[in-house]
């Protein structure tokens, strides 16, 4: 079964999200903030991280980063799912190499589905 | 007034409008958290997932899908339009490389093009650079809100069409091309008006604001450039894009 880590403050839509996915098959681990987000990324398994931008202590973007800079995490990816759509995001996020940038409005939990669907194939 | 009143109006006049496009950035970014979660539950309630609904409650639900889907629209036009009001940001030109941006646009839509098997592609009808002068943010808009229409009117597992070509070595002209809907005769000379939509559009899409092409046609004339398009069934529909090289 392959691991998804969501990283979203917002504890309503990380529970839909999180509902959704296990029932596609997914194992979900989720974080609330960027520091619990580094701590569960280092867990075992990982397959890809979910990352919303805007986050209570520091940023998806600082995430990315630190992500890219260390060597075992590099590999893993990150699909910027936010409600964040301005031009300076969405470039700034692949330039730190996130895999795709998803408008969380824009979509439904079964079009996420289906995308990290595709992204893991 | 003196030079430094000047300057200092000036300031106030930018500081005033940096924080009327802040408040409208994070206005939108809550509005749409609101809106996603009701989109998510709806979505939920409609297939079934808490359980049957009878006819009469799924064609409520459905009525209340397409109203939250129009105010996502709408937030996402508010944030173009904040951006079109803004005076400073029309004489803040850049360079621009149009086929960088069109390759970093089409990163963007990578989910909406795979959600209808849509094939989204770029050919270059003539050697580049297709370098411009402009407000990248804008110009930026004028091309999300032109292939977001392309994409969302064609038919399941078509194709989208972007082609560029410098047009001798005034202008750069970007085509963008769709299969599937496209406009009657009588609706076309209305098609760049606030708020016009198609009855085709309305059918296909029970949302949309309407502002999209009025927007980027809006855009497109403070940059000197022009927006126009052909269409009938047989061939689809193609947008032009024309911007004067720099």
């Amino acid at each position: 079964m392959k691991k998804i880590l969501i990283v979203e403050d917002d504890i309503f839509l990380q529970g839909l999200e999180a509902g959704k996915l296990e029932k596609t098959g997914y194992e979900i681990i989720s974080a609330r903030n960027g520091t619990e987000a580094l701590q569960k990324i280092h867990e075992p398994g990982v397959d890809l991280v979910l990352l919303d931008l805007i986050l209570p202590d520091f940023d998806g973007f600082d995430i990315l980063k630190k992500m890219r800079e260390t060597k075992e995490l590099e590999k893993i990816p990150v699909l910027v799912f936010s409600n964040l759509s301005e031009e300076k995001d969405v470039k700034r996020a692949k330039e730190l190499g996130a895999v795709d940038f998803m408008v969380k409005s824009n979509f439904t939990l079964d079009e996420l589905a289906m995308h990290i669907q595709a992204i893991l194939k | 007034m003196n030079d430094t009143e000047k300057q200092d109006t000036g300031k106030n006049l930018q500081d005033a409008l940096n924080a009327k496009s802040d408040l409208i950035s994070v206005t939108a970014h809550q509005l749409r958290t609101s809106l996603t979660a009701a989109k998510w539950i709806l979505q939920m309630l409609l297939d079934k997932d808490t359980g049957n609904i009878n006819t009469e409650q799924e064609d409520y639900l459905r009525k209340l899908f397409a109203s939250n889907e129009r105010m996502i629209a709408l937030v996402t036009d508010m944030l173009a339009l904040n951006h079109a009001d803004d005076p400073i940001a029309v004489t803040g030109k850049q360079q621009i490389d149009i086929e960088k941006l069109l390759t970093e646009i089409l990163f963007e839509f990578s989910g909406e093009t795979r959600k209808k098997n849509i094939t989204l592609s770029i050919q270059k009808s003539s050697s580049g650079p297709f370098s411009v002068e402009g407000d990248t943010g804008m110009v930026r808009v004028v091309f999300e809100s032109v292939i977001e229409n392309a994409i969302k009117y064609s038919n399941a597992d078509g194709a989208v069409l972007i082609s560029i070509e410098a047009k001798e070595d005034s202008a750069v002209c970007v085509a963008v091309h769709n299969t599937g809907l496209s406009i009657a005769e009588s609706d076309k000379p209305h098609i760049f008006e606030k708020f016009f939509r198609t009855q085709e559009a309305k059918d296909r899409e029970d949302f949309g604001s309407g502002l999209g092409l009025f927007i980027a046609h809006s855009m497109l004339s403070q940059h000197q450039g022009s927006l126009s398009f052909e269409s009938s069934p047989e061939n689809g529909t193609t947008f032009f894009i024309t911007l004067p090289r720099s």
